[in-house]
């Protein structure tokens, strides 16, 4: 098994400082949502990880932790993940994307 | 080298893989993008080998968003960790020979202006310090001294990464590797001087903590070298391998060595702020109102 990043959503869509996908070094690994976050009654939308392109560095826990000061995302072993964004299942709208949650064990197929 | 290659083959879209389509559908070209809108978009860059955490996938990421016109651009690199990255990017690629960036790049630009008259075409080299300051260094020089009109980017890892750490012209002095373990003994070289001497229009260094100081600075470099000529950009992303920088500390370890010897430096030079004011909009080299400039007598 392997560590991905996940981002609390509850924290995230409270501030929405987006940072963390800015900092990320894969290209669309960390992605914003206008919907996650809103759909529980949050101020804004929140971040999420495709965990398939996730290598695990954690340079956006860092950012969060130190930049932000949200201490929103944690590194979670990839098989205790409730469900999880995936690259497969993410649609991309005019200025947002969407993502359907699924068991990244499945997906990822470990 | 325009909005048509970012289209499908008639009767191949159902074929084609989701990141192909999005990139297609939902991708920056012909689009104003910045990098605030990161997450919310197609990225032109893709899945690529370079070690997780590394700052300079970071810069090569910020840096395509950057360009004003991904697809009038051609990136052109060389042998070095940061061709892993930019050769999965959906803009083409030219992959020089080792040292040979800036050569390939003079005659691609010229060679754009002759087939596509005004009509902007970038032409971008990345390359990493050994290409640029080393191996490459005379055919930069020269690029340089002709006033050839594409950018230079320099991904300065202060290391040669990709072959196990040797030292490399742009290693600071001092410092011990594995392929160096005496620690190298010359100061490391300041090619932004040079640039400033050969000419360069453009100079700048950057670190990737601070991703719209590098998004505005690659912007600027490109819409330089479109009329004006050569533009340099130097920027610092360290080989967390080579250096064993932990890969959470990657942001630490730039904004420390940012404060220690790589602070922000701009250099441009004054037909290009004209250039940039008159053409683009650019309001930061207008001159300064007379009134501020009328109170530093008075305060002396």
């Amino acid at each position: 098994m392997y560590l991905v990043a996940n981002i609390d959503v509850e924290i995230c869509a409270a501030k929405s400082c987006k940072l963390c996908t800015q900092y990320c070094p894969e290209a669309n690994t960390i992605q914003y949502s206008e919907d996650m976050g809103r759909d529980k009654g949050f101020k804004y939308g929140s971040a999420y990880v495709a965990v398939d392109r996730c290598k695990g560095c954690a340079q956006c826990v860092w950012v969060c932790d130190n930049m932000a000061k949200n201490n929103a995302i944690k590194m979670i072993m990839i098989d205790q993940l409730p469900l999880a964004a995936v690259t497969d299942n993410i649609r991309y709208e005019e200025k947002t994307t969407v993502a359907v949650l699924s068991d990244p064990m499945i997906v990822v197929g470990n | 080298m325009s909005l048509d290659y970012v289209k499908f083959s008639g009767g191949f879209e159902k074929f084609m893989p989701k990141e192909y389509r999005d990139m297609v559908e939902h991708g920056p070209f012909g689009k104003k993008i910045s990098v605030s809108q990161m997450g919310s978009f197609k990225e032109i860059l893709e899945e690529h080998p370079m070690c997780a955490g590394c700052a300079m996938t970071l810069f090569i990421r910020l840096a395509i968003i950057a360009f004003p016109n991904p697809e009038d651009t051609i990136t052109v690199g060389t042998a070095g960790c940061g061709r892993l990255a930019i050769s999965q990017a959906a803009i083409p690629f030219v992959y020089g020979n080792y040292g040979d960036q800036n050569g390939v790049a003079s005659g691609l630009s010229r060679g754009l202006r002759l087939r596509f008259g005004d009509k902007p075409k970038d032409v971008v080299v990345m390359a990493g310090d050994g290409g640029t300051a080393d191996i490459g260094f005379q055919q930069v020089l020269h690029s340089w001294f002709r006033k050839e009109r594409f950018t230079t980017i320099m991904l300065d890892n202060e290391v040669y990464g990709n072959t196990g750490g040797q030292e490399s012209g742009m290693t600071n002095r001092g410092a011990v590797l594995k392929m160096a373990p005496l620690g190298k003994k010359f100061e490391k070289m300041d090619m932004l001087q040079m640039a400033k001497v050969a000419g360069c229009a453009y100079v700048a260094t950057v670190v990737p903590n601070n991703p719209r100081r590098v998004e505005s600075v690659i912007k600027k470099a490109v819409l330089i070298a479109r009329e004006v000529g050569s533009t340099y950009i130097q920027a610092y992303t360290s080989c967390n391998i080579e250096y064993a920088i932990p890969t959470d500390k990657v942001m630490e370890d730039a904004k420390t060595v940012e404060n220690d010897r790589y602070q922000f430096t701009e250099y441009v030079s004054d037909e290009a702020k004209q250039y940039l004011t008159e053409r683009y909009g650019y309001k930061d080299y207008l001159p300064k109102p007379a009134a501020s400039a009328a109170a530093i007598p008075n305060k002396a």
